[in-house]
């Protein structure tokens, strides 16, 4: 293999849609509200379960949120059993679509399912444009889609925004690690999207094929969606592709992504406000948390006209960050490092509040761990947190223990809890491609949620 | 604030809008298969566009005619 360096184009600055993506904060209100108005007016007319959910008269953005009630997953199930698949929940007629998408239900819940029409299904690439090209990527580039290409709806629609924007789109659903990297090579690919797992994953494959991705592949962007991605994965992932590492997230439940890193990577992901109203919420008091607090989002989509979503709970926890801390020019508020995790995987340890992705923030700083592992265990009646780390194969075992205290020592510093950190022979630990699972609660009575 | 990009120009405007008008109605009553499932396609693209520019913002599938839901 030639190991030249290839000099790559860094990612550049642009909008997708300049006008609504820097417009003046009072105007962007008065966009919000008039899709809104619109929206709600629709969702009355075609959908049952919205018919007798919306109240009359909402008059403005602040009455909305004010009166509108909030809308949960279980409610979205419910609607959908009346009359399986969609009930009385979407708002124009399901044969009008031209896709379906349903989420994994890998917990064991009913899914939720739901459609586009072809207008849905060009607004959600059109989201997905507007995060790809805010990224720098561009029509000269050359992608492959490291996904499955199945019911979950996950990469689908960033497929097709790279068609629109013009860029060579590889689909690498049937390949294995070690094909997708010799395709990441052989097909000078410049941009890659996958889970930030399987980011990490592919880098170590190619280490084990003995490739270094930083010098000798072409790519210059990593898209990561799919799940939460601490700062310490983005640099992991950075370091070994030698690329800009671009954040974004989306659900079935919107068709689409709500935000996305814009490439002055303010440390977080820009709200694509101008076709979501997003609100954060104290878990507790169902009231907004102010800036730089943590809380729940709440989504309002204005994209769909046929599963649409009205202050939607989704479990989020978030971080939202005023548009000026941003020196990208987007009048577009951001969420600070993105989604930090779930509200429904966040306990309370020892008095510490504890969510698995702190974890990951931690050992993803140790360049020596290839996998891990977490879990709450009781051990002598008291909450313990255990961590299992595996050593890259190329840490000699007597450093295993040193390498074990130092990990142990860190997230005792960040995270406020003392550790039993455990080391697992190179390979012994399972990797995965999509929806990481990396973290069990094992103890022996009920977990303390927060 | 960094500059704000490009801008459609009034004339860019206006063709634009005048696509999305003659897309829609191609998208509803043309009797051809082939080019009504082009204007409807297209129609989506171009209402894309609009939306993103702030111009215009419609959900407009379902009124078209019923048969084609059959």
């Amino acid at each position: 293999m030639d190991s030249a360096v290839v000099v790559r184009q860094p990612p550049e600055r642009g909008y997708w849609n300049p006008v609504t993506e820097t417009m003046p904060r009072e105007e962007l209100r008065g966009l919000q509200w008039h899709k809104l108005r619109t929206s709600l007016a629709h969702a009355r007319r075609g959908s049952p379960f919205w018919r007798a959910r919306i109240p009359d008269g909402i008059a403005s953005l602040d009455d909305y949120i004010a009166r509108m009630p909030i809308l949960t997953r279980e409610e979205i199930v419910s609607a959908e059993a009346t009359k399986p698949p969609y009930g009385d929940f979407p708002s124009c007629d399901p044969r009008l679509a031209i896709r379906h998408h349903q989420t994994s239900g890998t917990s064991g819940r009913p899914p939720v399912r739901t459609f586009d029409t072809a207008r849905d299904w060009a607004w959600a690439a059109d989201m997905w444009c507007t995060g790809l090209y805010g990224m720098g990527v561009r029509p000269y580039d050359r992608a492959a889609v490291a996904f499955g290409y199945g019911l979950f709806i996950g990469f689908w629609g960033l497929h097709y925004a790279l068609e629109k924007i013009g860029v060579a789109t590889i689909p690498t659903g049937s390949f294995d690690s070690e094909g997708r990297v010799r395709l990441l090579l052989e097909q000078g690919i410049t941009v890659l999207a996958c889970t930030p797992t399987y980011a990490l994953r592919l880098a170590l494959t190619a280490r084990q094929m003995g490739i270094d991705l930083a010098r000798e592949s072409e790519v210059r962007i990593v898209v990561c969606s799919g799940e939460p991605r601490p700062e310490a994965t983005k640099q992991a992932i950075a370091d070994a592709f030698g690329a800009f590492v671009g954040d974004t997230a989306g659900m079935t439940e919107a068709a689409t992504i709500f935000m996305f890193e814009c490439i002055e990577e303010p440390g977080g992901c820009h709200i694509i406000e101008s076709d979501f109203i997003e609100e954060v919420l104290d878990p507790d008091t169902l009231r907004p948390v102010p800036y730089g607090e943590t809380g729940v989002r709440v989504m309002t989509s204005l994209g769909r006209e046929g599963i649409q979503a009205f202050r939607y709970w989704t479990n989020d926890l978030v971080v939202k960050r005023p548009w000026s801390e941003c020196e990208c020019g987007r009048t577009w508020d951001w969420y600070e490092s993105g989604i930090r995790g779930r509200q429904d995987d966040m306990r309370k340890v020892r008095g510490v509040f504890f969510i698995p992705v702190m974890v990951e923030d931690v050992v993803r700083a140790f360049p020596e761990v290839d996998e891990f592992q977490s879990s709450l265990r009781t051990i002598e009646e008291l909450d313990t947190l255990v961590v299992r780390i595996e050593p890259r194969p190329d840490v000699p075992s007597e450093q295993y223990g040193e390498l074990a205290e130092r990990v142990g020592a860190q997230i005792k510093r960040q995270i406020s809890l003392t550790p039993i950190v455990e080391v697992a022979t190179p390979g012994g630990l399972p990797r995965f491609e999509m929806k990481a699972r990396r973290f069990q609660d094992e103890r022996s009575r009920p977990a303390t949620h927060a | 604030m960094s500059e704000a990009g490009p801008r459609l120009t009034p004339d860019e405007e206006q063709r634009l809008l005048r696509c999305y008008a003659d897309l829609k109605q191609l998208a509803a009553h043309c009797q051809v298969p082939s080019v009504r499932a082009a204007a409807r396609a297209a129609l989506a693209q171009v209402h894309a566009a609009l939306n993103g520019q702030g111009l215009a913002y419609e959900l407009y599938s379902a009124d078209w005619p019923e048969e084609d839901k059959l």
